[in-house]
């Protein structure tokens, strides 16, 4: 029965269309993905959904009752709960977590007996008990938003709406999140519409839309829509990447390089013949590990985009002009000795070290709030360690003065906010960062000119930054950071947000930066998948870091401490967690899936067997995966929180 | 060196191109320094102007209605007469009337036997200033009245009265011959502007970036404080000095004809040297605030007291010897008196040099204030 159902719904800010001519039907008891990137129209759709955006086209109906005036919308209201994009923006910053609670049910009118056994069983679920009487302004990022689906569950809504729900929250408290989900569907039988930005988290819905600048591309199950794309993903790592990418480039539509990995998309299902089409093209060269799967979601809406025939993704790999950074013969381009950094009472950033040398790129991963951009901003001179030092480019950091100025000079920034001016079109933006640093006449010609070249902007010279797409803008902030030819690259969440084909492309410029041109980059990042481009990884945790290692030593630490992961498949997945949670160690729900940790496929496949097989289960499918950067991370932070408290 | 100016002027450039991008602060702009001086030009007049007046006359004589007829336009409004004491106190009660006098039964008769008599006004000062003035008017209307009924009875006429031992009052009325009130008014307007621009342009350019996060762009690059601040005031300036020449040259001087006496391009250098004072302010402003909000409310909170602290509503003398003193910390004290000696007296540097020495002084204090606090700020 569908309780939720979308028939050529649109949607337009003035002359601007943000969502057009989208159908969707959601069924009792399941949770459904709207996964896209920023300015998909997700967010539009949604309110709607929930009575708070009125609409111009189409028809939207919720149990039945068609939203088309205000006193149908009160009528649903009830029985929905919504929770709005953005860390805690239904709740009240200066409020305890207890008072945030209270206000929001006593608005729904909760009888007092009633909260009281619902409000201890949602806090101990999200794990929020102890910090009761805390002000929510005080939380971290993924507590706030676990508050925040206290408070949109607190009335037993029927219908679940979050937007954006695990955007910026670090990957173990998205983790809890579905966690939480999971177990609501279980034990109470909502139905949740979750939209999300990470194409990763598609495997968390029983059925999903795929959606791009305001249009549904498609919908149906994960693994439906992976099969549609009609291809297979094939890996393997060269010994000489570079000529095994000039071997592919022109043969196969998508080209990924992840680290020391390459990603071949081929338009073949079968996976076997797919493999021996790019075994046959890289013929003579020295490959290792070539493997041919199923593609994931990310592959598949490139592929979409690409029959759709959006002029992006046709478009060659962008030829990066070169770049020549001054020359030096500094081995460890930047180098963090010890650096805290107090607000008030609050250690943002507690003893931090580490060293990048010449050429690599080095990834700081960690949660909103865990101190990765106040790192940055202390490198960068724009703020003062409390204690600690280090060292930039050759140049000793808190010199002030003349030191202070040399710094700059030799580094590039980019921040989360892609800092551009709105106001100023794409030439005048170069021009204004190309003019702080002192070019004019021919060089600034000459700059300017790379830049609109790096950036793929030729033609949107005279646009308005704002009005740039997301990708575009984001090179055009990338551009105006390199304008001067610095040795260092300081990029704090430079891609969040940016649809998967603007960051694929964003990457393989940052690659060949650092590869080809020496140039040092530091970069922060909440994607986990494009943690595997980094040749170096620290963790932040609570400021501090808690592991400095290569993705691949990263991987094999896990497989040393907590075994293989594996995946399996199994008719009723709700019932086959519980009977396996406990046991071993991991255990998470992915849509249909189930992940876990065991020292080896041979030995738990016999056990896992005969546990599902005595509660009457049955085991579908049971193999290994790779671990992804997430995984990891998730790994270290649950014994991080173990060895705290212990 | 050259480095440096160049990106001064880079700066700059940008302050005015974004600018000129912002149709909202464009049309703030130009309504502040058109529309809203001309409306405080002619609207507001601290003239006595069509003061109503209600009058109880129980003689009903010649007399009577002679002094009353006195009462005249523009400056009185006669409403009629009334028919009791209690009907006059009610309308003064109900703010209908604002004078109500009450005339004697045998006023004319008292007056012919050359007896004394008298006449009450009730006068409603809420408003002191029309208030003072409408009891000033009317005591003087009534004086008038009853010498001339006084000199007639006793049989002088004019040239015997040029005759008398008399003080005749020869007043001057300098500056402002006429007092005609929209000269005054629009000056006072076109400063209360300038002030408020002042403070809030560089105020909102600042804060801007701090909202959009491209501060710290600018922070990273080989950029002073100074640097990246000072083309902030350098542009805003250039923004107030041109709508103060638009309210000059369309409002003051073709409209209300103010007479300029003194140099106008002392006039603009001595303007320019005020809004950077005030521009100081303004970046301080900024600095403590997050958002666009907030620096607006703050503008508020500084703009309020420099007014009431300028001597624009309230002459120095007048005011208690603390608030005397906290005076010469406002800026636009120091700018009124600059102002109105240069547009109205035709003050030039000889006179007016330990003014322009003050807000002079006063300026650069205020603005390295406003470039330390943001220093402190972002290291």
């Amino acid at each position: 029965m569908s309780l939720l159902r979308v028939r050529g719904f649109g949607k337009r800010y003035r002359r601007v269309v943000a969502v057009d001519g989208v159908d969707l039907e959601v069924s009792r008891g399941e949770i459904f993905g709207l996964i896209g990137p920023d300015g998909a129209g997700k967010s539009s759709l949604m309110k709607a959904v929930s009575g708070v955006l009125r609409f111009e086209r189409g028809a939207i109906e919720v149990f039945g009752v068609s939203l088309d005036s205000e006193a149908s919308a009160e009528r649903i209201k009830d029985r929905i709960g919504f929770m709005p994009q953005g860390l805690g923006l239904n709740l009240y910053p200066d409020l305890s977590v207890e008072e945030n609670i209270d206000f929001l049910a006593s608005l729904r009118l909760v009888p007092p007996a009633r909260l009281a056994e619902r409000k201890r069983r949602l806090l101990a679920m999200t794990r929020l008990a102890p910090f009761r009487g805390r002000a929510m302004k005080h939380l971290s990022g993924g507590m706030k938003q676990k508050l925040g689906l206290v408070c949109t569950l607190i009335h037993e809504p029927e219908l679940v709406i979050l937007d954006e729900p695990t955007t910026g929250v670090d990957p173990l408290s998205r983790r809890d999140f579905w966690t939480i989900l999971t177990e609501l569907l279980r034990d109470r039988a909502i139905t949740a519409l979750v939209s999300t930005a990470y194409l990763d988290e598609a495997s968390r819905f029983h059925r999903l839309a795929l959606m791009h600048q305001g249009r549904v591309l498609d919908r149906g199950e994960p693994d439906a829509i992976v099969a549609r794309s009609g291809g297979s993903l094939v890996r393997f790592r060269a010994a000489d990447q570079r000529a095994a990418l000039a071997r592919l480039r022109g043969r196969f539509p998508q080209i990924e390089a992840r680290g020391r990995l390459l990603r071949v998309f081929v338009p073949e299902r079968d996976p076997e013949r797919a493999r021996a089409r790019v075994a046959a093209a890289l013929e003579g060269l020295s490959v290792d590990a070539l493997e041919a799967d199923e593609p994931e979601l990310e592959d598949a809406f490139i592929a979409l985009l690409a029959r759709r025939g959006d002029a992006g993704v046709k478009e060659e790999a962008p030829r990066i002009p070169s770049f020549a950074p001054v020359a030096d013969d500094e081995a460890v381009m930047i180098e963090a000795r010890e650096l805290c950094r107090d607000f008030g009472d609050f250690r943002a950033v507690d003893h931090v070290s580490f060293r990048v040398r010449r050429g690599e790129i080095f990834g700081l991963l960690g949660a909103n709030g865990a101190g990765k951009t106040t790192v940055i901003k202390m490198l960068t001179g724009i703020l003062p360690p409390s204690a600690g030092g280090g060292r930039i480019a050759g140049i000793e950091m808190g010199g002030g003065g003349s030191p202070a100025l040399a710094i700059r000079q030799r580094i590039g920034y980019m921040s989360q906010a892609f800092s551009l001016y709105q106001d100023l079109s794409a030439i005048e933006n170069i021009r204004l960062y190309a003019g702080i640093h002192g070019l004019h006449g021919p060089a600034l010609r000459e700059r300017a000119a790379w830049v609109l070249a790096l950036a793929g902007l030729r033609g949107f010279e005279n646009a308005r930054a704002g009005r740039l797409p997301m990708g575009l803008r984001q090179r055009l902030a990338l551009g105006c950071a390199l304008v001067h030819r610095p040795r260092v690259l300081f990029l704090d969440e430079p891609t969040s947000g940016v649809d998967p084909l603007g960051r694929r492309r964003f990457w393989e410029i940052l690659l060949d930066l650092s590869r080809r041109q020496g140039v040092t980059i530091l970069i922060t990042t909440h994607y986990m998948s494009e943690a595997e481009h980094c040749d170096h990884l620290a963790l932040m945790h609570a400021g501090r870091l808690v592991a400095d290692k290569t993705p691949d030593a990263l991987r094999e630490e896990l497989r040393r401490e907590a075994g293989r992961l594996l995946e399996l498949r199994v008719d009723r997945p709700l019932a086959a967690l519980e009977r396996l949670q406990g046991r071993y160690e991991g255990v998470s729900l992915h849509g249909p899936r189930i992940h876990l940790f065991a020292p080896s496929l041979e030995a738990a496949g016999v056990d896992i067997r005969a546990r599902l097989e005595s509660a009457g289960l049955k085991l579908i499918s049971l193999r290994e995966r790779e671990p992804g950067m997430e995984d990891v991370f998730v790994y270290r932070m649950r014994a991080l929180e173990r060895e705290a408290r212990a | 060196m050259r480095l440096w100016w160049r990106r001064m002027r880079v700066m700059t450039a940008k302050e005015l191109l974004q600018l000129s991008r912002d149709p909202v602060l464009l049309i703030i702009i130009a309504w502040f320094f058109t529309a809203d001086i001309y409306i405080a030009g002619s609207g507001i007049s601290m003239d006595l102007r069509h003061a109503s007046l209600a009058v109880l006359d129980q003689d009903r004589s010649e007399a009577s209605r002679e002094l009353v007829r006195r009462f005249r336009a523009p400056y009185f409004h006669f409403q009629g007469g009334l028919d009791s004491p209690r009907e006059g106190i009610a309308r003064l009660d109900a703010g209908e009337s604002m004078l109500v006098m009450e005339i004697p039964p045998r006023f004319e008769r008292d007056l012919q036997a050359g007896w004394p008599t008298e006449v009450q006004l009730q006068v409603d000062t809420t408003n002191t200033v029309l208030g003072t003035l409408a009891t000033a008017y009317a005591a003087r209307i009534v004086a008038r009245f009853g010498e001339e009924r006084a000199l007639r009875a006793l049989g002088i006429d004019r040239a015997q009265l040029a005759a008398m031992p008399r003080i005749v009052d020869r007043h001057r009325v300098w500056y402002n011959p006429n007092q005609i009130d929209p000269w005054f008014m629009s000056i006072s307007e076109l400063m209360t502007v300038i002030t408020m621009l002042a403070l809030m342009l560089p105020a909102a350019a600042a804060v801007r970036e701090k909202e959009r996060g491209t501060i710290e762009q600018l922070a990273v690059s080989p950029l002073t404080p100074f640097q990246i601040l000072f083309p902030k005031v350098i542009a805003m300036a250039l923004a107030i000095l041109l709508g103060t020449a638009v309210a000059l040259f369309l409002i003051l001087l073709p409209v209300f004809h103010v007479p300029v006496k003194g140099s106008l391009a002392l006039f603009f250098v001595v303007t320019a040297l005020y809004t950077l004072a005030v521009s100081g302010l303004g970046l301080f402003i900024a600095t403590i605030s997050r958002n666009l909000g907030q620096v607006s409310m703050l503008v508020i909170v500084v703009l309020l007291p420099m007014l009431l602290l300028s001597g624009a509503w309230t002459p120095p003398e007048a005011m208690p010897s603390a608030l005397r003193h906290a005076m010469v910390l406002s800026p636009l004290y120091w700018y009124i008196d600059l102002g109105y000696g240069i547009l109205l007296k035709g003050a030039g540097l000889i006179v007016l040099w330990d003014s322009v020495l003050g807000l002079a002084a006063l300026g650069i204090l205020i603005f390295l204030f406003g470039i330390w606090r943001f220093r402190r700020q972002f290291g």
